[in-house]
């Protein structure tokens, strides 16, 4: 491709903008609305999916331990349970600090569990979290399997369901931006349809003088590209200030905590930027093939 | 030979027959027309020189080239070897005369500094000095199927294809519409003309192919037939 050629594009693409001013209001319009919803659905389903991250990552498993183990049995079992793969952490809990914990929740000062009761009823537990709470199930079954451990709980029944629903969010909310993404990219491509077919005569003309397809779509990809990075920038403004007030009003107010990582948040507007431009080629280029059939 | 086609057949998707079986030779140098009345074939045979259409059956041959058998990227190419001068100009009405013949220049990928050049050398062959910088609308019907004229010799085409050229202009404008062609012939360019103003054929002691319904029903050297 010639220097001079690249020129004439950008001029080309140039003096449409110009000319085409209310057409390239619409398109920008179009791509920031588009932009704008699929960017308050990410950022839903980001929140969502963190929420789930914490959620699962509260999953642990408690395992009991027989009542007459010395102390040293005991912590060879910490050991064991260590050694199993896939267990992030442990940590000992005992009989008397369980009871103790009872007591303060149940017993207040009204009432003396542990002369209530006679003896201390309650085992040695060891509270167990697993790198992958996916393999919750996996590994409480191992630390079931060791000498000395003579139940283990991990909420069995209620975790599955927990992961069960959280990966059909997960679902949902990948087929909600896929849905959306393809509903922009035709809203798109009717509004940038409406520009060129402004200019189908010249297209038309362009073909039969002999110019290739490549030469008459540079300037329309290179216009296409332009607007809805615009779009996709205005979108990316309101969404930001938007997102930015709301944590900053949300702060510490709810349960559910706000992804705040401005890395994260970078790199989610980067992506809604390219998907802008993404969107302006793909919408140009499935409106502009039907001009070049000559 | 520029052109030649060779028992060429075209069946449109809706079963209308535009051509039939056409054999025909043509020239480096010749002026030839193409004579019939509407719907003829006239417009399907101008079409397939430049590969709008493609025939049912039959081979077409420029310069020697297969314009059937051709890839579709080398389309551009084979077009870059003619000048189409069309009935209605198709002019774009938002350029000037000079930006008008400009763009045939630049969207096939010129050089600016031939392109300055070119344009002024052409504006001056139709005679049109001076209306470098006005736009189509303030021109006459006749200024404008020069502008049109002028836009299909920028590239220096080897063959110039007029479909009706002077099918929107009265007999004193097309007459010079035809000294133009005439004279651009003279200067070396073949031109292929589609027309149905047998006067203006008739004047002109030309070669001229006769088409009824899809077939070549007269092929004269100086136009006898319409005498």
């Amino acid at each position: 491709m010639r220097p001079g050629s690249i020129i004439y594009f950008f001029r080309e693409a140039g003096k449409s903008l110009k000319r085409n001013r209310l057409l390239s209001f619409a398109t920008i319009t179009t791509v920031a609305v588009c932009i704008l919803i699929l960017g308050f659905g990410v950022l839903f389903t980001l929140n969502a999916s963190n929420f789930m991250k914490h959620l699962e990552a509260d999953v642990q498993i408690r395992a009991f331990l027989d009542q007459d183990l010395t102390s040293s049995q005991i912590s060879d079992i910490g050991r064991e349970i260590e050694a199993i793969p896939g267990v992030k952490s442990h940590e000992f809990f005992s009989r008397d600090e369980a009871l103790g914990k009872m007591q303060k929740e149940f017993g207040r000062k009204e009432y003396d569990l542990k002369s209530t009761l006679g003896k201390n009823p309650l085992p040695h537990t060891y509270i167990v979290k697993v790198a992958n709470p996916q393999e919750v199930a996996r590994v409480a079954d191992r630390i079931n399997k060791l000498p000395g451990v003579y139940k283990v709980n991990y909420g069995k029944g209620t975790v599955e369901r927990l992961f069960q629903v959280t990966r059909w969010l997960r679902i949902i909310g990948i087929v909600f931006i896929v849905l959306l993404l393809v509903g922009a990219i035709f809203l798109i491509a009717t509004t940038i349809r409406l520009a060129i077919f402004a200019r189908r005569k010249e297209i038309y003309l362009m073909k039969l003088i002999g110019s290739t397809d490549w030469f008459i779509r540079w300037p329309f990809f290179l216009e296409g590209i332009f607007l809805s990075i615009v779009g996709a920038l205005v979108s990316i403004g309101i969404l930001a200030s938007a997102y930015g007030s709301l944590i900053s009003k949300m702060h510490n107010l709810f349960f559910i905590q706000l992804v705040t990582d401005s890395a994260i948040l970078g790199h989610l507007y980067l992506g809604l930027l390219a998907a802008g431009a993404l969107l302006g080629v793909v919408g140009t280029g499935i409106s502009l093939n039907r001009f070049l059939k000559v | 030979m520029l052109v030649q086609f060779y028992n060429v057949s075209k069946v449109y998707p809706n079963g209308a027959k535009a051509l039939d079986d056409i054999s025909i030779q043509i020239d480096r140098g010749e002026f030839v027309f193409l004579m019939g009345a509407s719907g003829a074939g006239k417009s399907t045979l101008v079409k397939m020189l430049f590969r709008e259409e493609l025939p049912t059956r039959g081979q077409i041959f420029l310069a020697s080239r297969s314009v059937v058998r051709m890839k579709r990227s080398d389309v551009p190419q084979l077009r870059r070897n003619m000048g189409i001068v069309f009935q209605d100009f198709k002019l774009l009405e938002k350029k000037t005369v000079a930006e008008n013949i400009a763009f045939a220049m630049e969207v096939v990928g010129a050089a600016s500094k031939d392109i300055r050049v070119r344009v002024p050398e052409v504006i001056g062959m139709v005679g049109l000095k001076g209306k470098e910088n006005c736009f189509p609308n303030e021109l006459s019907g006749g200024e404008q199927q020069r502008v049109g004229i002028a836009r299909a010799l920028a590239n220096r085409p080897l063959l110039l294809i007029a479909d009706e050229p002077t099918g929107n202009l009265d007999i004193n404008t097309s007459q010079e519409i035809m000294e133009l062609l005439f004279d651009i012939n003279r200067k070396g360019t073949t031109v292929i003309m589609a027309s149905h103003a047998r006067e203006l054929v008739r004047a002109a002691r030309k070669r001229v192919i006769m088409l009824q319904t899809g077939r070549v029903v007269d092929d004269s050297p100086n136009g006898e037939s319409l005498l």
